[in-house]
């Protein structure tokens, strides 16, 4: 471990004076470098830029994540400029009316909430064996909050969506370095109507922060999280699916299961909507030793579009399986925290495992569906934990 | 607020342990041995002190060898280099990489490009570690609130 290494040689020094004490100790300490990041408390850095902020799972405790503890995906540089008066969103394409909104305009508008679980396609592709290359999140690009803003049917209904309108395309500000192809992606007209799915102006009662998207994003609840375009100016109604890098080959997933380390070709695959079903382990820690007694196994679990109907946890790698209570927050898209009481009696090194199921009557695997961009990871979870 | 939650004990006291092994290893590792322990009982008593973290570099840089030089050029001119210090990937398919960022706008002189495909497979192959990345620096004292 780096901090480590750091730490032999600092005590090679002469930095062991009494005055330098306390920096070596909490160089000492697990929690490493640090990187200052205003207004995002003790995420893990994947990339400082582009900004990619993943959630410890040890924060996964409160129904509604704050927002300086929400995970933050970008795939581009964040818009360098962004004045809110100057700011303004077009609606067009396949409608009878295109028009503009301002700010002003777009909070006049009656507002909408929905209390949404929002994950990256992409969370877990760490952990998915052979290997695949993107960010390497762990757990936690996932996170809760209360999302409000007019609902993206009223403006389109306001524009009037032709009959040959099938698709709705979304264009951030985000700036595009090189020859990147731009962030672009696009949703079926079902879910652009659905009354949920947002243009998202508030995030947990306060305006959007600029790493969540300010002034305005998409939000299509229950989706990953890249159908949600942030810094959202333009919305377009398209005759069919938008092509683009990331629609395809980008966001996609293979039509028929595939051997890990297999390619797939692009006619193969279809465009990535909702979520799977899936659970995480946020207490005890993996790794962590804890007293024997009462031990209370906790964490969170969602299902995209679906609703949690059972979280089960085993504490003896997977022989049997015990229900644990689920909370009492819930919402149509949001994920459901969980605990499960342990009476742990005996020492020794235990797997806690715990299995989510949904109203669709999906169950986690245990083992992921391997695909190569390591997308919607969703195997069983577990912590390897000591009794002492 | 001050009171660590059972997850950061939990860390703190294993991260503690392996620590002191690798200090009985250095030289002069007795002296240092008994100066650590002394100063990590401070430590374990002082809670306050946990929330003090290095300061890191917000960028990151690539290791060094001989395409350093030429890999931070291409690369980082788009993005940091923890995109790249994160991956675990074969030869092919950082192969693929470098010719999709190529394609994207990665100046990469032709004659450069095998041995960039090589500087990158053989320090980020999946035999190595995982990278161990930083997190950004807790004001609020979340990680001790949270339970």
């Amino acid at each position: 471990m780096n901090s480590r290494r750091n730490f032999l040689k600092q005590l090679s020094g002469a930095a062991l004076a009494a005055g330098t004490a306390p920096s070596i100790l909490t160089w000492a300490l697990p929690q490493g470098e640090s990187v200052e990041f205003p207004g995002e408390d003790g995420m893990i850095l994947r990339s400082f830029r582009f900004v990619d902020l993943e959630t410890p799972v040890e924060y996964f405790s409160t129904w509604l994540t704050p927002v300086p503890h929400f995970f933050v995906r970008n795939h581009m540089h964040e818009p360098a400029q962004l004045d809110a008066p100057d700011w303004r969103l077009s609606i067009g394409g396949e409608v009878e009316k295109p028009f503009t909104l301002s700010l002003a305009e777009l909070s006049k508008l009656e507002t909408h909430s929905v209390v949404n679980t929002l994950e990256c396609a992409g969370n877990g592709r760490s952990l998915h064996r052979p290997q695949v290359p993107g960010v390497q999140w762990g757990k936690g690009a996932v996170s809760t909050a209360r999302f409000s803003g007019p609902s993206l049917r009223d403006v389109l209904q306001r524009a009037g969506v032709k009959p040959t309108g099938k698709h709705v395309m979304f264009r951030g500000l985000d700036e595009v370095p090189g020859k990147v192809p731009p962030f672009i992606r696009s949703i079926p007209i079902e879910k652009a109507l659905d009354t949920d799915t947002l243009i998202a102006t508030h995030m947990n009662g306060s305006p959007l922060t600029k790493h969540h998207g300010f002034p305005a994003r998409a939000l299509a609840p229950g989706w990953i999280g890249a159908a949600s375009c942030k810094w959202l100016t333009e919305i377009k109604v398209l005759d069919a699916e938008f092509v683009g890098n990331f629609m395809s080959p980008a966001y996609r997933w293979p039509n028929q299961p595939v051997k890990p380390g297999d390619a797939v070709k692009p006619e193969d695959t279809h465009a990535l909507t909702a979520l799977s079903v899936k659970s995480v382990i946020s207490g005890p820690s993996d790794g962590a030793s804890v007293n024997s007694g009462k031990v209370i196994v906790h964490g969170t679990a969602w299902a995209g579009e679906a609703d949690i109907t059972k979280v089960e946890i085993s504490t003896d790698s997977g022989a049997t399986w015990n229900p644990a209570k689920l909370g009492h927050d819930q919402a149509h898209y949001a994920w459901r925290l969980w605990s499960y009481d342990w009476k742990a009696h005996k020492p020794g090194d235990y797997t806690i495992l715990s299995r989510a199921t949904d109203s669709q009557g999906r169950t986690q695997p245990s083992t992921p569906a391997w695909n190569p961009s390591g997308y919607l990871y969703n195997a069983v979870d577990q912590v390897k934990i000591h009794v002492s | 607020m001050l009171k660590p939650c059972g997850n950061v004990e939990e860390r703190r006291f294993s991260a503690a342990s392996s620590v002191i092994d690798d200090a009985g290893f250095s030289p002069g590792g007795r002296i240092l041995r008994h100066a650590f322990i002394a100063l990590l009982a401070l430590a374990l008593a002082s809670p306050f002190l946990t929330q003090a973290q290095k300061p890191a570099a917000a960028t990151a840089d690539l290791p060094a060898g001989p395409m350093q030089a030429k890999a931070t050029t291409a690369c980082l001119e788009c993005h940091e280099a923890r995109i790249i210090l994160q991956q675990r990937l074969t030869k092919p398919a950082w192969t693929k990489e470098v010719d999709k960022m190529t394609k994207w706008g990665a100046v990469v002189d032709p004659a450069d490009r095998d041995a960039l495909i090589d500087y990158l497979s053989a320090n980020f192959s999946p035999e190595k570690p995982a990278y161990d990345p930083p997190r950004t620096s807790d004001k609020a004292g979340s990680r001790k609130s949270s339970k």
